[in-house]
């Protein structure tokens, strides 16, 4: 279970809060206009009533503890800023993931500590020229991985004692036994960098490398069960 | 008889398709702004007229030059023909008789020819009657030498300049404009003028030395000195004439300085208009080019791109401000209200616009140009903005393609990016070509050697692609498994190695850009070698 403070409850933080799985997230809601917390409230999540400017505050809802992620979602981007700066003080791993208004900020935020910089207008503006330029393409994505088709883009760890270890790439043969396309995999001890499958020599896998992989559900839940169990030979 | 035969030949010229594409011609040549054959007339034209003018100055000052008589003679021809054109085009007589004879048709009536050649012969007045068309005619004129009075239309030919270009009907308008103030001014001037002379002429006439013997010297000095031109041939000698000029040139400056500010005001308001129509000018050169209503952060995002992709687009925005940056940015922007139909029509939202974007911050007016653009152009492509979620079934209503939720989207990459921060890198990075490797649709088109090639036969990985699947409308491919609806076609992920392509199919690859070029390539040209036996 994974706990994740969202500062600020608009359109924006109810989409993603809407987004993410109950059961594996625990969700607090915080917002410093009464209304907008007792619309969270009524919408059935979680809400605190905590001043974001004190650190004794963002201590109490567990920043610095227990909580995992941090959205910053708050309107103005100097709120945002404020905010990142003081949990990125009170908890250095936190992850944390905020909104900009004005392009200019996404710097301010970067400094302050922020790991993602999501801008809203900077991904609709992209995604509409995607629509001009790749209709086709951005359909598909829209329909599918973004969209109700049962078809989505997973991340697998390959565990200790895996029977993938030390395989080759090419003895994976994703596409015909379990219906998936592997698209890339990161080996976490070298670099962050995703290796795209296709155009990479055969290489081995070894443990903590990260397989990406687009399928339906059903065949990711198989594909990840089967990388688990250690007596499952290829 | 006679009647019969003139119907069966307007039906024969309606029918003539070498005839509609003449007179199309003709007039694309001659009446249509748009298009650019009518440039180069018009530029020929004004080269003409300039030249035939300079040969009848000529003419005057040496009597009998042969070759002048010879080019002007060419050029009275071009002038002849160009003016009977025009007046067969501006009419429709074969229209105008197959009405009339369908109408008698239909009530049961005889068919009246002659009638139908008055209305013929009335269109044919309203033409020559027409202040450019009178214009034409007294350019001819001078050309005919027997009538040496003739000769004062050369004046007349020089008017013909101002056909070929409009920044007569430019001037004229502005001064139109402004009627009101103009003829203020002018009644005002009147009076003054009539004031100044009768007292000049009543101080000077008895003066001795006095120039003004008579009351049209009086208004000949009154008009010099009330345009501070002041030649000073005549000058007051008596202090009443004298007291009178004091007076007279105090009052000029306040009439000249109106005048002036009225001008002034009225060729600022115009060039606003101007440049607009520049704009507008600039655009019919383009065709598919995209209208961008907004251009707020996610308008300048969008323009940004296209700007990239060297796409041309035209930005509506009612904030003089963003105009401004839009124009700082070098794009083509309009400051106007895009809700307006003028506005959209003027921006060629019929003629050469192949989308339009309602991408403002406010759902009222999306809905509203949406539905404009939607009522004007059945074809076009309409990108629209939600900002709140209950708008979108309207916006789908109001005749939107597609419909953008910037907020929803973005929640959405939040959530992605906290369950599975490495996939959705990777998937965000393709999508938005920030890495090497991209994704994008090979076309099977007909006769390609991919045509009726199974899958497996491809050979995709040793190019390094990976083949993520096929989309396509066939219902041949109905059977396979692993079938998502996209709108009317289906995408068929992960196709087995059986998988047979048929033409119209499309491939989703993913690879490195150049990788998926070499390989569009490649099929092109096998495609266009294997039809050369043929």
């Amino acid at each position: 279970m994974k706990n994740i403070a969202v500062f600020g409850y608009n359109r924006l933080s109810f989409e993603a809060i809407s987004r993410l799985d109950k059961e594996l997230y625990q969700i607090t809601v915080i917002d410093h206009d009464p209304a907008k917390a007792a619309l969270a409230r009524e919408n059935g999540f979680e809400t605190a009533n905590i001043d974001f400017r004190s650190d004794d505050d963002l201590k109490l809802i567990g920043i610095g503890a227990h909580i995992d992620t941090l959205f910053c979602f708050f309107d103005t981007d100097s709120e945002n800023v404020f905010l990142t700066l003081s949990a990125r003080a009170l908890d250095k791993a936190l992850n944390i993931v905020a909104i900009v208004d004005s392009p200019e900020s996404a710097e301010k935020l970067i400094a302050a500590g922020a790991n993602k910089i999501i801008d809203p207008y900077e991904i609709c503006g992209r995604k509409i020229h995607d629509m001009l330029k790749r209709p086709d393409i951005n359909d598909i994505f829209d329909h599918t991985v973004f969209g109700r088709h049962d078809l989505h883009l997973a991340e697998v760890a390959i565990p200790e004692n895996s029977y993938l270890e030390n395989a080759h790439v090419s003895q994976l043969h994703l596409s015909s036994q379990y219906n998936l396309i592997l698209i890339g995999i990161v080996n976490k001890q070298v670099s962050e960098r995703l290796h795209f499958v296709a155009e990479e020599f055969d290489r081995r896998l070894s443990v903590g490398d990260i397989l990406v992989i687009l399928g339906p559900s059903r065949e990711i839940r198989a594909f990840k069960k089967d990388v688990e169990n250690e007596f499952c030979k290829i | 008889m006679l009647a019969k035969l003139i119907v069966y030949c307007a039906y024969y010229l309606k029918s003539a398709d070498g005839y509609r594409r003449a007179k199309l011609f003709f007039y694309d040549l001659l009446e249509n702004s748009h298009s650019r054959k009518k440039k180069y007339f018009d530029a020929t034209m004004i080269g003409l007229l300039i030249l035939s003018v300079i040969f009848l100055i000529y003419d005057i000052e040496h009597e009998d030059s042969k070759m002048g008589g010879y080019f002007e003679l060419a050029i009275l021809m071009v002038f002849i023909v160009e003016y009977l054109i025009r007046g067969w085009i501006y009419s429709d007589t074969y229209k105008v008789i197959i009405e009339e004879y369908e109408k008698a048709l239909y009530l049961n009536l005889d068919f009246n020819l002659l009638g139908v050649f008055r209305k013929a012969f009335v269109r044919d007045i309203e033409y020559i009657t027409s202040p450019f068309a009178i214009i034409d005619i007294l350019a001819i004129l001078p050309s005919y030498r027997p009538l040496a009075i003739l000769r004062i239309f050369i004046i007349f030919r020089l008017f013909k300049l101002f056909r070929y270009s409009n920044s007569a009907k430019l001037f004229a308008d502005a001064l139109a404009s402004k009627r009101f103030e103009l003829m203020t001014l002018l009644i005002f001037t009147c009076f003054l003028v009539f004031i100044a002379s009768v007292s000049i002429y009543m101080f000077e006439y008895q003066a001795t030395d006095s120039g003004i013997h008579n009351l049209f010297d009086a208004f000949y000095w009154t008009i010099v000195t009330l345009a501070t031109v002041g030649f000073g041939d005549i000058t007051p000698q008596t202090t009443g004439g004298r007291w009178v000029t004091i007076f007279l040139i105090l009052a000029s400056l306040g009439v000249l300085s109106f005048f002036t500010s009225i001008l002034i005001a009225a060729f600022s308001e115009k060039m606003l208009s101007v440049r607009e129509s520049r704009t507008y000018a600039e655009l019919d050169r383009y065709d598919n080019f995209i209208i961008i209503c907004g251009f707020g952060r996610v308008g300048q995002e969008i323009a940004r791109h296209l700007h990239n992709d060297r796409q041309k687009f035209l930005i509506i925005d009612r904030v003089p401000a963003r105009i401004d940056l839009a124009k700082k940015r070098g794009y083509l922007a309009i400051e106007s209200d895009a809700s307006n139909n003028e506005v959209l029509i003027n921006a060629g939202i019929c003629r050469g616009a192949s989308a339009i974007l309602c991408i403002t911050g406010d759902d009222v007016i999306n809905v509203y140009v949406t539905l404009t653009s939607r009522h004007l152009n059945k074809n076009l492509r309409i990108i629209s903005r939600a900002n709140r979620h209950d708008n979108v079934n309207k916006l789908y209503q109001a005749g939107a393609d597609n419909v953008i939720r910037p907020f929803e989207i973005a929640g959405l990459l939040a959530a992605e990016f906290v369950g599975q921060p490495v996939a959705f890198e990777a998937i965000s990075g393709i999508l938005h070509n920030q890495t090497e490797t991209v994704m994008e649709s090979v076309l099977v088109s007909e006769k390609s050697p991919l045509d009726n090639q199974k899958i497996g036969q491809l050979d995709l990985q040793q190019r390094k692609l990976t083949l993520l699947g096929v989309i396509s409308d066939n219902p041949i491919h109905l059977k396979h498994k692993n079938k998502y609806q996209v709108n009317q076609q289906h995408f068929y992920f992960n196709p087995e190695v059986d998988f047979i392509l048929r033409h119209g199919d499309m491939l989703v690859l993913l690879g490195r850009k150049y990788g998926i070029d070499h390989f569009r390539d490649q099929v092109e040209q096998r495609r266009l070698f294997s039809r050369q036996p043929k």
